[in-house]
């Protein structure tokens, strides 16, 4: 494999979450001629070991912060070169409206869940907690294409599937992901009120909905 | 020739059946992946051997035996009558002082607690005087030791709720400095609400205080508790302080904050027992969250794993909480009787708890 000894340090720098080091180990592999598209991918995989880390409870939210940090330097750093290999998008995997639903005040699970996304390369539009339904609705016309609803409340997490049916009425629905979490949630409910991934954890969540947008 | 099949459960209750083997590759996988998390001892063959014959016993209700039994006590106060199903209650209307008795002696509670219905620490504040006087109404009739009851819920101390930014909005922003700067100010904001609350709770006769679900807004909010719980100690030395934990494993929302030293962050019950002791706790109230998507017995294996540790290293007597979603019980409004017996058996039988 090309490149295979930059790619590990690549991804060695992701997983030691300092962004420094990080910073080095992508100016050391663009000077050695390892084209931008593959750097980024070697970081993906250091990503998501950070994640795999995270929920491991081997590493914490700053530690994740850091290496998205490190990963949108790289952006920064490789933005020349892969706007002219046409790959300037390609780290975007999707835009995501994210929030606790109507009623429920909860958001901390949500709140990681965001952070966790946005380092795995969403955009991510985080709209709080008790976000009136429409807000969701109105994110998804205007162009996010995955929406993540949580609920920490049993009598609440029924709004999950008020706001799944007005995306029905209003034409939309096949154009997003619906994504729902929280405590009470479980499969068996997300497949009752037809949304399309359950995240059992912050990282369940994030690895369904890169399958998704791959 | 088929293979016998065993009713058991799914983390969110749903009835499936089991082989034996099944039931053992289940408890093999949990048990390994709490000693693969906590870098503790797995469960050995004979404990194995036991917590397959728990969960494939088919009786309805399990229990243990006599002379075995632990402390039981209650936790949320009247919640359990009166709150709705989605708050592990009944939704039976019953005032506080009726509450408190028919968990004494109708439903044998060992001890129990007055609790504010938003079950809070930060919400009291302005009512403390109203949970005064019924506390000590209370205390006249009661004879089992009655505690206050509330979570420090650190949530509630930012924005919108309380004076400091959002942590989660600063880490999305990339100012992971503020983030942890606003996470501290929220922690030492607790901590003196806590030595509020808690010693005009016990100026009124309460019998100690009972903190729950403490860390659930990360490790700031178990620090903030921690040094709440230290200035309770040392004003109240008679206290009887219980803290119960959020989960398995500290959330690292600050990733370094310390208590006296130790970085809270990823502590593991058996961990989290040392500096919960540490601070002056005379219970610790351990707990594992249940995973919705796996079985009983993975459920199950894995709590008993981290708590049986904790009770071999805690310094203080260890209360498991055990509930809709933790303790292996699944997640469901009400949790299956059989399932919730199966759980509280293994706990005591094999983590060997002191009380549940």
């Amino acid at each position: 494999m090309a490149f295979e000894a930059e790619s590990k340090v690549l991804f060695d720098a992701m997983v030691a979450v300092k962004l420094p080091g990080i910073v080095d180990a992508v100016n050391k592999a663009k000077d050695a001629g390892m084209p931008a598209t593959d750097i980024i991918n070697a970081m993906s995989s250091g990503m998501t070991e950070v994640g795999v880390m995270f929920q491991r409870g081997k590493l914490f939210l700053p530690h994740v912060l850091s290496a998205a940090a490190g990963m949108n330097k790289a952006m920064e750093i490789l933005g020349p070169e892969l706007a002219k290999s046409g790959d300037a998008g390609a780290a975007k995997k999707g835009t995501a409206v994210m929030g606790t639903v109507e009623g429920d005040v909860h958001d901390i699970g949500k709140s990681i869940c965001s952070t966790m996304l946005q380092c795995a390369g969403f955009d991510v539009h985080d709209l709080g907690r008790d976000v009136p339904k429409a807000k969701f609705i109105e994110e998804i016309k205007a162009g996010c294409n995955f929406c993540g609803m949580s609920a920490l409340m049993t009598t609440t997490m029924t709004v999950m599937k008020e706001i799944i049916d007005m995306a029905k009425a209003e034409g939309i629905r096949d154009k997003v992901c619906m994504m729902v979490g929280g405590a009470p949630i479980t499969q068996a409910y997300a497949d009752k009120i037809g949304a399309d991934v359950y995240g059992e954890t912050a990282n369940d969540t994030v690895a369904k909905a890169k399958e998704v947008a791959a | 020739m088929k293979m016998t099949q065993y009713y058991t459960r799914m983390g969110d209750g749903k009835r499936v059946q089991m082989t034996r083997e099944e039931i053992l590759s289940d408890i093999q996988a949990g048990t390994a992946d709490a000693a693969d998390m906590a870098g503790i001892p797995a469960l050995n063959d004979d404990q194995i051997e036991h917590l397959i014959d728990i969960i494939s016993c088919q009786d309805r209700v399990v229990g243990v035996a006599p002379g075995k039994e632990v402390v039981m006590t209650y936790d949320i106060g009247q919640l359990d009558f009166t709150g709705d199903n989605g708050n592990s209650g009944n939704g039976v209307d019953m005032g506080r002082l009726e509450a408190a008795l028919l968990h004494e002696r109708a439903l044998g509670a060992d001890t129990f607690e007055l609790a504010n219905s938003d079950y809070s620490i930060k919400p009291v504040k302005p009512i403390i005087s109203m949970e005064k006087q019924t506390m000590e109404e209370i205390q006249q009739e009661i004879v089992a030791p009655f505690f206050y009851g509330a979570m420090p819920n650190m949530g509630l101390y930012y924005a919108p709720d309380g004076p400091y930014q959002n942590p989660a909005d600063l880490m999305r922003e990339f100012k992971i400095e503020e983030s942890m700067a606003a996470s501290e100010a929220a922690a030492e904001h607790l901590a003196r609400d806590i030595e509020y609350v808690g010693t005009h709770i016990m100026a009124a006769g309460s019998d100690g205080f009972n903190f729950d679900t403490t860390g659930s807004a990360g490790d700031a909010d178990f620090v903030g508790t921690l040094n709440g719980v230290k200035a309770l100690r040392a004003a109240c030395p008679e206290a009887y302080i219980n803290v119960g934990a959020a989960g398995e494993s500290v959330m690292g929302i600050h990733g370094m904050i310390e208590f006296e030293g130790t970085v809270c962050a990823g502590l593991y019950p058996h961990q989290q027992a040392q500096v919960i002791a540490q601070a002056g706790a005379d219970v610790f109230g351990a707990v594992c969250n249940t995973n919705t998507s796996r079985s009983l017995a993975w459920n199950l294996a894995r709590s008993v794993t981290f708590i049986k540790k904790a009770v071999e290293d805690s310094p203080i007597p260890v209360h498991v909480d055990m509930g809709m979603g933790v303790g292996g019980i699944p997640m469901k409004e009400t949790p299956p009787v059989d399932a919730v017996a199966r759980c509280n058996k293994a706990m005591v039988e094999i983590a060997n708890v002191d009380g549940v």
